[in-house]
């Protein structure tokens, strides 16, 4: 059997004085939507970070793409696409500037690289402020932006840290069908959220993650079912928090 | 507007300015340490110089009818001027002479002074000869004895280099720096502000190839700063002789101004890289700005001191960063540089500035970058962290939390006091030099030791690691004080030779020539005074802070460098360095204070003795005295080492 586009196994993140990811262990295949849901400081970005190549794991493995991050972290970061959770545009360059460098940067032969350019300016709507500075962008047409720098050298991979926070209702109903199109084209998309409503409508599978680790995983029905039928996602969520909070050992386990 | 308001409004703002520790830093470090310390080195250097030029003897040539020219010579008879006969206008050019007196008859007789203004010797003879000629005649009350007129032989266009070279290197090498200094925050610091690191990092790039360019447009930018400052003062001066007149015009040495260009891209690349990796330190600009600031200024006192002084571009000074570039430039300008002597400078410029560009790699390390949370402090907190190591932390249970090793925050505020003592008792050893070493080193350094180790709740023999050392580390300590002091000269005296009149004034120090102190007194004072008391501090909480945060290895350096910086003058800098790096090698090994002090005072006594001796001019050594003093003082510091090393294998930590 092919080995899932992401393969988390027993991920541990400590830094000098905090433990911010515990062991955790999660697998995306191609074609999935994978959201990472959990409160801020529960480990999110950091997992994804780790995932990026930017952070090294202090133990555990993870692996995207078949490429074990810590071995070749360079190679990883030309397979995946990493949209961070401040978009991180570089104000001074125009759009098109910015798409321009990230290309040559991911060694784009010139002739693609303007093809593929071309091609992301007219799927995200680009062409009406590419000249522009990004400092004089919006918040939406920055978002639209930098998925595009993500998204530049076609990766098998999208790593997704809260690209909805601060968009609007229609700027998040675009970026949202934006991602499942590019899960329909086979990628595998790994998407982390505090909103439980917006992981209930895009993900395909969600893993609970409290205090650096999952407390339970499955799709949106499977995990309301476990917390005994919660009414919503977020009710789901609350009853496993309070049951893992009780049990100081206890991180619930991964359902299948 | 409201008073009420106003004050509620500065103690909250007064509340949070003083909460950050780097603000205090360079509020109150940076007048009482950087300055001072910038002032003392160059100060020193320049007292150097004017001693040298001084101590030349004036070679002044006199010629002329033979009566007047008797007189002439037996009105110069001095110790500082040697007299000789008959030397022309080139051998003053050459250097052969410093003056020449043609003296010519008439009511007074006319002497005409011929000297070379681009040479100080040159000028300080003209001020000697000056000095002795015009001083009335016997008999005569107030008439001079010669009219003298004094004229300078150097060329219009030897002498806009001479005062282009002493304003052109200094002006490039601080624009430069200049221009490195906002570039290298925006890139860095500012990049973290912009949040655009994470963006940066995710990219499939190296953190070589990212600091590279990024240093690479920092350099390129330094270098057109100054570029266009030298083009422009040059322009400027050109201008300026312009419209004040004909009489004053200069003929600028174009090709040599020209030529001083080749020096800005190797000294853009050294201050952009250490100004990147310094601002690769930085959570903001505000902190990168505080950071960079002390370094831009003691990045510019070498420049500002080889600006000054009048030094020769030899094998040690093109090799000191700052130093070898301005004095590069000056030879540039005056036309007297030599290929080797410029390979050397930009040579080892490069090198420096690929050692930053490393660090500056190693710095910009996400890791570290991703994880900068630090715990706000109050002021009240804050000063108990000062002195305590942690906000608010009680001392806790004797053994346990007091055996804490400091931070190396601490290691270096304790380094920062030290040396604000050391200038303040600098005028009471001016004054008696016995007592007013005696009370720095008893009372400044071991009581500063004392107060910090009670700060802490700690007993000052715990703080400083007192404790019995193994007799195995004893006797490494022993052979290593007894050879290093010979090892650490001669590599000192390879790389950066001492004036003369250093070394003298040295075994002044330790044998005043007035007499009046025995040995005992001079090994008390020169000997176990340091021992103790520099070791208490040095080997003590500032080597321990240091090795909280580094490895051993670089603790040992810094300790060692810090411990060079702290004996001010330049010329010893280096070897006490290096001797500074032996000692705290040898504590961490031996995991106790003791064979530090055993070996310092060892090596100590040991030029205490040679000094008392005479037998401290490694000059007056032949070199194969010298190879045999060098091999067999090798020999015996490496079987120190060895046995330091089988040492610390049953060593406790420090």
């Amino acid at each position: 059997m092919d080995e899932a586009a992401v393969v988390v196994d027993s991920l541990v993140k400590r830094f000098t004085a905090k433990t911010a990811v515990a062991g955790l262990s999660f697998s995306v295949a191609a074609g999935e939507i994978y959201g990472l849901l959990g409160p801020n400081g529960a480990g999110k970005t950091t997992t994804l970070r780790v995932l990026a190549g930017i952070l090294t794991p202090t133990a555990g493995s993870a692996r995207v793409a078949g490429i074990d991050v810590a071995a070749d972290p360079l190679e990883v970061r030309r397979r995946l696409g990493f949209l961070t959770n401040t978009t991180g545009l570089y104000p001074r360059l125009t759009g098109r500037e910015l798409l321009d460098y990230f290309a040559r940067l991911y060694g784009l032969p010139a002739a693609d690289a303007d093809a593929r350019v071309r091609a992301l300016a007219r799927a995200l709507d680009l062409e009406p402020f590419f000249g522009r500075r990004c400092e004089a962008l919006s918040t939406g047409e920055r978002q639209r932006l930098s998925i595009a720098r993500a998204m530049l050298h076609d990766p098998a991979v999208l790593i997704l840290d809260e690209p909805t926070a601060g968009l609007d209702v229609l700027a998040s109903r675009f970026l949202r069908a934006f991602v499942r199109a590019e899960r329909d084209r086979g990628k595998a998309v790994v998407f982390s959220t505090h909103y439980l409503a917006e992981a209930e409508l895009l993900c395909d599978r969600i893993g609970l993650l409290h205090q650096g680790r999952l407390l339970a995983e499955g799709t949106p029905g499977h995990l309301r079912a476990a917390a005994g039928d919660a009414p919503s996602l977020e009710e789901a969520f609350l009853r496993l928090v309070a049951a893992a909070d009780g049990a100081p050992d206890g991180a619930a386990e991964p359902s299948p | 507007m409201k008073l009420r308001e106003v004050r509620l409004v500065a103690a909250k703002e007064l509340r949070e300015t003083l909460r950050d520790r780097r603000t205090l830093a360079v509020m109150i470090l940076f007048p009482l340490v950087i300055y001072p310390l910038v002032a003392l080195i160059t100060a020193q250097v320049l007292a150097a110089r004017v001693t040298r030029v001084e101590s030349h003897v004036s070679r002044v040539a006199v010629s002329g009818p033979p009566a007047l020219s008797a007189e002439v010579r037996r009105r110069l008879a001095a110790p500082d001027v040697a007299l000789s006969a008959g030397a022309t206008q080139a051998d003053l050019a050459a250097g052969r002479v410093d003056a020449i007196a043609a003296v010519a008859p008439g009511h007074p007789p006319a002497v005409r002074l011929a000297y070379d203004e681009t040479r100080e010797e040159s000028s300080t003879a003209r001020g000697r000869v000056e000095h002795l000629l015009e001083a009335p005649a016997e008999g005569a009350r107030c008439a001079p004895a010669f009219a003298v007129v004094s004229a300078g032989i150097a060329p219009r266009a030897q002498m806009s280099g001479y005062l282009l070279s002493k304003i052109l290197p200094l002006v490039v090498v601080v624009m430069v720096m200049l221009g490195a200094f906002h570039p290298a925050i925006d890139i860095t610091a500012g990049e973290r502000e912009r949040s655009t690191l994470e963006t940066t990092l995710s990219a499939p790039i190296d953190r070589a190839s990212l600091m590279g360019g990024k240093v690479l447009a920092v350099a390129t930018l330094a270098s057109l700063t100054g570029a266009l400052n030298l083009a422009s003062m040059s322009l400027t001066v050109l201008e300026g002789t312009r419209l004040v007149g004909s009489d004053l015009k200069l003929a600028i040495p174009w090709l040599h101004a020209a030529l001083a260009f080749a020096v800005i891209p190797p000294t853009a690349f050294l201050f952009a890289s250490l100004m990147v990796a310094i601002g690769a330190l930085a959570r903001s600009f505000k902190e990168a700005q505080t950071l960079l600031t002390p370094v831009y200024f003691l990045c510019m006192a070498p420049a500002l001191t080889a600006g000054l002084g009048d030094f020769r571009l030899s094998g040690a000074t093109a090799w000191i960063p700052g130093v070898g570039v301005t004095l590069l430039a000056r030879d540039l300008i005056l036309g007297r540089a030599s290929l080797g002597a410029a390979l050397a400078v930009l040579g080892s410029t490069a090198l420096y500035g690929a050692a930053a560009l490393a660090l500056a790699a190693r710095l910009y390390d996400s890791e570290r970058l991703f994880f900068t949370d630090e715990a706000s402090l109050g002021l009240g907190a804050w000063l108990k962290h000062v002195v305590r190591g942690r906000a608010g932390r009680e001392p806790g249970a004797p053994g346990e939390a007091a055996d804490e090793p400091p931070t190396a925050g601490q290691a270096l505020a304790l380094f920062a006091v030290a040396l604000l003592l050391l200038f303040l008792s600098a005028p009471l050893e001016k004054w008696r030099l016995d007592p007013g070493l005696l009370i720095f080193d008893w009372v400044g350094l071991l009581g500063l030791t004392s107060v910090y180790a009670r700060g802490r709740g700690q007993r000052l023999a715990q703080a400083i690691r007192f404790r019995a050392p193994s007799p195995t580390a004893m006797v490494g300590a022993i052979l290593i004080g007894l050879s290093a002091w010979a090892v650490v000269g001669l590599i000192a005296d390879a790389i950066l030779p001492p004036p003369k009149e250093v070394t003298e004034a040295l075994r002044r120090t330790i044998t005043p020539p007035e007499g009046g102190r025995g040995l005992a007194a001079t090994l008390f004072l020169m000997a176990l005074t340091p021992a103790i008391c520099e070791e208490a501090l040095f080997r003590g909480p500032i080597l321990r802070g240091l090795r909280a945060r580094f490895s051993p290895a670089v603790a040992v350096i810094l300790t060692g460098i810090l411990f060079g910086i702290f004996h001010g003058d330049p010329w010893r800098i280096l070897p006490a360095a290096l001797m500074g790096m032996v000692l705290s090698g040898i504590a961490l090994a031996a995991g106790s204070i003791v064979p530090a002090m055993a070996a310092h005072f060892l090596n100590n006594a040991c030029l205490v003795v040679l000094a008392r001796l005479h037998a401290d001019d490694t000059d007056a050594l032949t070199a194969h005295t010298k190879v045999l003093l060098g091999t067999l003082s090798a020999l015996i510091l490496s079987a120190g080492i060895y046995v330091m090393r089988r040492a610390a294998k049953t060593r406790r930590g420090m």
